[in-house]
Formats: structure tokens, C-alpha cells, sequence
């Protein structure tokens, strides 16, 4: 693989730029703290906020004052302009895709303004700003790259981990000439609350993989890499290469990961295979590690499964950052280049006591050669990612998609567009299971498994899934439900539907589908993105059989935006689901 | 106590959108989780907040949880020691 690191960009809690987030994690200073800029009733729970108001970034970026523009935005386009500069390319007549990662996009905004916008018509405009795509469009048109194509991935806490493999295959199969991959998250009330009724924010420092971990503290912040194919590469210490990586589903639970950590190995087992590297070719793991009570157990079973005995050093740093969410995947990747350009490891932040179901993490290491580094991301759903960065390129990977005539055929398909057709949501859900899911989901579930049925495969290879605004319902009932109650008493199932890969992880836990699981987000595009993707993994030999899922849906008060607006009503429900094969 | 069960049984019932079910259905004594009634740790976080909500118990550990929502009894007794509304 010779896709190699060009530049890169990082905000987040311990500085807002790489220079300074290199001192924080050799001064082990972490920026998890007292809330300062998240307005929100939790001020008892402690968060890793970038040190920046909206009007200090605005600043930053020279935008006016009174623009309105969600965190996710003004840290994306910070940290993305900071890549494009550090990766000095001449993108002239060159074919440029911004590929950025975000659940929570403009929400912080929107939040604020929510109840206002019932009735005022000046605030619609914040509507058209809420969703992913349109977030990455901004970061992308801030940071001077106005011509890139932009695609942005949602798979919760992995996005931005599957924002760089996504780049990687681009890269490799030749429709783009430069890639800047990476992630943003700002902090919101909605994810702040969200995570906290499913109780596992800790109240104190997080310390993962300590036996006294409590939870995950919150935190925020956005980063890029520059990707470039060299054609004559060589090892290089400043600009490393993407060594392999693997993308698969836990296919166990909405919010919680399996006890033996099976997507989590298999994410890692693919990763080592792909780069043709052995475990004790490995010397450092950047985790996942949040500090929760179940993600750490499950990680470290995953990792005892890959490495055995030969375990090599292991740390969370979210410790420093807290937990970034869907930027955390790309400011790890980031943490992970600074510790292998510097030759140390960063300190796993936090931990001081021995769990016998954990991994011992490393306190800190200075002066290490790391040739090959992984940095693991895992989301909800069980979307786990796992990246292998090294110093060397390992040789072209076959040129597979040149060498490949074959065609692809569409051999299922099925689609509902009228809430009447819900009715027969018997055919494949229970009652226990319909009691908690919206339309939507009911929808894709419905047409997901009436396609693989028709094409007779119960077990996809893999899952792909766009939606452009993912679980509008559920996410506007919890908003409801947070302005209604005041932060307090709010319903955990309305915040774990409301992601927008619940739909395709559904799907996974529902056909037991280990394999590849991705969700786009990118507006009226998010269909195109992921059919380009199922048509790369066929063409590429990752899989033989996809399922592509296209889902969105609206609701009253949606509906009477976009009619304020003087924009199509979105229907109440679409949802299309086919089935892809090799010919 | 009798009261209370039925009390509970409608609001776990309303809690955890069990729309097609009726308190009787769901016996006193029977497991809530796993094998009984099929509920998984979404639902015992629902059962958290409908503690809180409704009686004034704070449950500070999910896994408290645990031992408190093995049956509609067992909640009952919780309740009737614990409530503090």
C-alpha cells in the first residue's frame, strides 16, 4: 500500500494545533475539565472542550462575527485548513474529496435555536446548515478547498476512522487524486444528555481500562490527514503510510459491545492482514478505550484474542481529549503519527488500578522506535474500525479494479413510500422488537430483508446505508423531551435510535453480518456514495454480495419547515433497499 | 402492595411501549429479563428513570439495577421501602 500521510490537522481539548497537542501528551497534561462553553444543566459532569469560543474560532477562520455556524464546522474547517497547509500540495487540475465524519453536525446550533424556529422564519436557515453533509460542505468551502468532492460518513464513533479507509480505497482505485480524511464533533446538550441517560458519563476524570472506571467524559474537537498515492515511495518517519485496515460489525447490540470483543478482532485481524504484518510487528495500539465499564473489557479481550503474549503497548489517550465521538477515529490517527514522528508513546491519562478484565496500559514511554502503529475506533452499533499506520509502504496492493471487466448486477430490490405499507411490519418484526423502533426503522428493516430475501441471502457480505437525515423522529422527540424536562428524566431509547448508523447495525444484529458496515450522510448524494462504495468493494474482491439500503423519513414539523421554506416537502417515509452481486 | 404491583405493571408498561400487552399478562413473580419477559439493559435504563420519575429513587450504578428489576415483585418491594414521593 503506498498511500502515504502528506499533512495533517488537529483541535481538540489539549491544543489547537499539532504542536501543541504533541506538548500536552509529553507534559501528560489533560484538557478534560470544568464545563466553559456547552450551555447545558450537566455542568456537573466534566468534558474535554477545544479552549475556543465560537467567536475566537470565527476569528481564526475570518468569518463574520454574526455568522451563524455549528462548532463541528468552525473545528473541522480549522483543523482541515491546518492539513492543507502542513501537506503544502499543489492541487492544481488535481481531483481533490473532502471525506469527513460527524453524527452530531450542526446540532449544537440547532439545539438552541429549535423552538424558536417553530415560528420564526429567519431562523429557518439553520436547517439547511443541521444536517452531515451540509457541515462538511462548509469545512470543505472555509478551508479554501470549494471545488473537492465532499462525502461524509456516520457511523457514530468510528466515522472518522472509516472517513481515512474510505480515502485509502479511493486513492487506490484511482478516482481521486488527493484525499483529506478526518472527523468533527462539537459538543452538544443533545449528545451530552443522550450519553448521559444511557449513565455512562463518569462524573469525575475518566480512566479507562482502570478497575474504578466509571464512564466516558465527553469531549470534542476535529481532525484531517492529506492522502496522496506515491508512486516511488520511501520509508519515511514524517510521512507514513496507511498500512491496512479493517471495517467490521460487532452485529451484537445497539449501545453495548460483545463480551469477546469479536468485531473489534476481527476490525484488527483484517487490518494486520491487509498490511502483511505479523501482531509482534505492532508496537503500540492507540484504543479505543472510552473508561467505560463495557467497552474496555470487550476491547481488551479483542486484543488478548489478536496479540496473546506479545502484547505491545497500549493506551487510550482519551484521557487527555475525552472522547471525541465521530472526530475521535481521525484525532487519534493524528496522536498516533505525532507519537511514531516523536518515538514515544502516549500515556493511557487516568489509570492507576489493575482490572484483571482489562489490558495493562502503557503510563508513557519515551524514546520507542514505532514502525507500525493501530489506532482502533469503535461505534455504536458495533461499526468497529481498526487502522495500521507504518513507516514503510508494503508494495502495491494488486491493481484489482483495472484488471477487473466484470460487471455488477442489482438482482433485489424493494421499496416503501407510503406509511400504509408499514402495516405489515409483522412479516419480519416482532412486537417486543416494533415497541421501540420509529417508522424508519421499521421501513429499512422491511425493505432490507424483503430484498435479501428475493435475492435468497440471509447474511450479506456487507451493509452499506445512506440516509440524508437519518432518525429525524427519534431525534426530534428527544429534543422535545430535553427543552420539555429540563435535561432530566429523558428517555434512553428515543437518544439510542437516534443515531444515523442504527439503521444499518440494526440490520447487521438482525442477519448476524459480521462484514463491512458503512452510512453516508451527504444530502441528495448519500444514495450515488454508497452505490459507488458497494460497486468498489465488489470490484475490489472485498465482497461478493452487498446490501445497499437508501432510508430517510420526515415529520410534521419537518415537513412544515421545508413548506416555510418554500422547499419540496420531504414524504413521510422512502425507503429502498437492493442487492448487489458480481455478474 | 396489590395496588402498587398493578401501578407498576401500567407504568412499566407505558415505560417500555409494551402497547399490545395488559397487566395481567405480565406475571408478578416471573423473570423481567433474559428468559421471562425478554427485556434487555435499554429497558432497565427506562426502568431507572421510571423509578425516579415517579417515586423519587435515584439510582446512581446501572448495575444496582440488577438485583432490584429481577421481578415486578421485587421492584414492588424496592419501591414500597425506598420511595421518597
Amino acid at each position: 500500500m503506498n498511500i502515504q500521510i502528506k499533512g495533517l490537522g488537529i483541535i481538540c481539548a489539549i491544543g489547537n494545533d499539532a504542536p501543541s497537542v504533541l506538548a500536552s501528551l509529553k507534559a501528560k497534561k489533560s484538557g478534560v475539565g470544568p464545563m466553559q462553553y456547552l450551555q447545558s444543566k450537566h455542568n456537573e459532569l466534566p468534558v474535554g472542550e477545544v479552549k475556543l469560543s465560537d467567536d475566537e474560532m470565527k476569528k481564526m477562520l475570518g468569518v463574520e462575527p454574526d455568522a451563524i455556524i455549528s462548532r463541528t464546522t468552525l473545528m473541522g474547517a480549522i483543523s482541515l485548513r491546518q492539513a492543507v497547509e502542513d501537506a503544502k500540495l499543489d492541487l492544481t487540475g488535481k481531483r481533490v474529496a473532502v471525506i469527513s465524519g460527524t453524527t452530531v453536525g450542526g446540532m449544537d446550533i440547532t439545539e438552541r435555536y429549535f423552538q424558536q424556529m417553530k415560528e420564526d422564519n429567519t431562523l429557518l436557515s439553520i436547517l439547511e446548515k443541521h444536517d452531515c453533509g451540509a457541515s462538511t460542505r462548509d469545512i470543505a468551502d472555509l478551508a479554501g478547498l470549494k471545488d473537492a468532492e465532499v462525502i461524509t460518513i456516520s457511523t457514530a464513533c468510528s466515522s472518522a476512522v472509516n472517513s481515512i479507509i474510505l480515502g485509502s480505497e479511493m486513492l487506490n482505485a484511482g478516482e481521486v487524486d488527493v484525499v483529506f480524511a478526518g472527523g468533527a464533533e462539537g459538543l452538544s446538550k443533545f449528545h451530552l444528555n443522550g450519553f448521559n441517560t444511557l449513565m455512562i458519563l463518569d462524573q469525575e476524570q475518566c480512566r479507562p481500562f482502570d478497575k474504578t472506571r466509571a464512564g466516558l467524559n465527553l469531549g470534542e474537537g476535529a481532525a484531517f490527514v492529506a492522502l496522496e498515492k506515491n508512486l516511488n515511495p520511501q520509508p519515511s518517519t514524517l510521512n507514513p503510510f496507511i498500512g491496512g485496515y479493517g471495517n467490521r460489525c460487532d452485529a451484537f447490540h445497539q449501545t453495548a459491545s460483545s463480551e469477546d470483543g469479536e468485531g473489534a478482532y476481527l476490525a484488527m485481524t483484517d487490518a494486520l492482514e491487509m498490511a502483511g504484518l505479523n501482531p509482534e510487528d505492532i508496537q503500540y495500539i492507540n484504543a479505543h478505550g472510552t473508561g467505560t465499564p463495557n467497552n474496555d473489557p470487550s476491547e481488551s479481550a479483542a486484543i488478548r484474542r489478536v496479540f496473546g503474549d506479545k502484547q505491545p503497548y497500549v493506551s487510550s489517550t482519551k484521557g487527555f481529549t475525552g472522547h471525541t465521538t465521530s472526530a475521535s477515529g481521525s484525532i487519534e490517527t493524528v496522536i498516533s503519527i505525532l507519537a511514531m514522528q516523536n518515538d514515544f508513546v502516549p500515556a493511557s491519562y487516568g489509570w492507576k488500578e489493575q482490572d484483571e478484565a482489562c489490558i495493562t496500559p502503557s503510563l508513557g514511554e519515551e524514546n520507542v522506535k514505532l514502525d507500525n502503529v493501530i489506532c482502533n475506533s469503535f461505534g455504536f452499533g458495533g461499526n468497529d474500525s481498526s487502522l495500521i499506520i507504518s513507516k514503510k509502504h508494503k508494495g502495491d496492493l494488486p491493481e484489482t479494479l483495472n484488471s477487473f471487466a466484470q460487471n455488477i448486477r442489482e438482482i433485489s430490490s424493494n421499496v416503501i413510500d407510503d406509511l400504509e405499507q408499514l402495516k405489515d411490519f409483522k412479516e419480519f418484526i416482532s412486537p417486543m422488537e416494533a415497541r421501540r423502533m420509529g417508522k424508519l426503522m421499521k421501513a429499512a428493516t422491511l425493505t432490507s430483508m424483503r430484498a435479501l430475501k428475493e435475492a435468497g441471502i440471509e447474511c450479506p457480505d456487507a451493509i452499506i446505508t445512506a440516509t440524508a437525515n437519518g432518525m429525524l423522529e427519534f431525534t426530534e422527540k428527544f429534543l422535545e423531551d430535553i427543552d420539555a424536562n429540563g435535561e432530566e428524566l429523558l428517555k434512553p431509547t428515543l437518544f439510542m435510535q437516534s443515531t444515523h448508523n442504527t439503521l444499518g447495525s440494526a440490520i447487521a444484529i438482525r442477519t448476524k453480518c459480521h462484514g463491512y458496515n458503512i452510512t453516508y450522510s451527504q444530502g441528495a448524494d448519500s444514495f450515488e456514495i454508497a452505490m459507488r462504495d458497494a460497486e468498489r468493494l465488489i470490484k475490489t474482491g472485498k465482497a461478493n454480495n452487498v446490501l445497499v439500503g437508501y432510508h430517510d423519513e420526515s415529520t410534521p414539523l419537518f415537513q412544515s419547515f421545508a413548506e416555510r421554506l418554500g422547499k419540496p416537502v420531504p414524504p413521510m417515509i422512502y425507503s429502498k433497499s437492493v442487492v448487489l452481486t458480481k455478474e | 402492595m396489590e395496588e402498587l404491583i398493578l401501578q407498576l405493571k401500567n407504568q412499566i408498561i407505558e415505560a417500555l411501549n409494551l402497547e399490545e400487552m395488559e397487566p395481567e399478562e405480565i406475571e408478578t413473580d416471573a423473570p423481567l429479563f433474559g428468559n421471562g419477559l425478554g427485556l434487555d439493559s435499554i429497558d432497565a435504563l427506562e426502568l431507572i428513570v421510571l423509578l425516579e420519575k415517579n417515586y423519587g429513587i435515584k439510582l446512581k450504578n446501572p448495575a444496582e439495577g440488577k438485583e432490584i428489576f429481577k421481578s415486578v415483585a421485587c421492584i414492588a418491594e424496592y419501591v414500597q421501602q425506598n420511595r421518597t414521593k
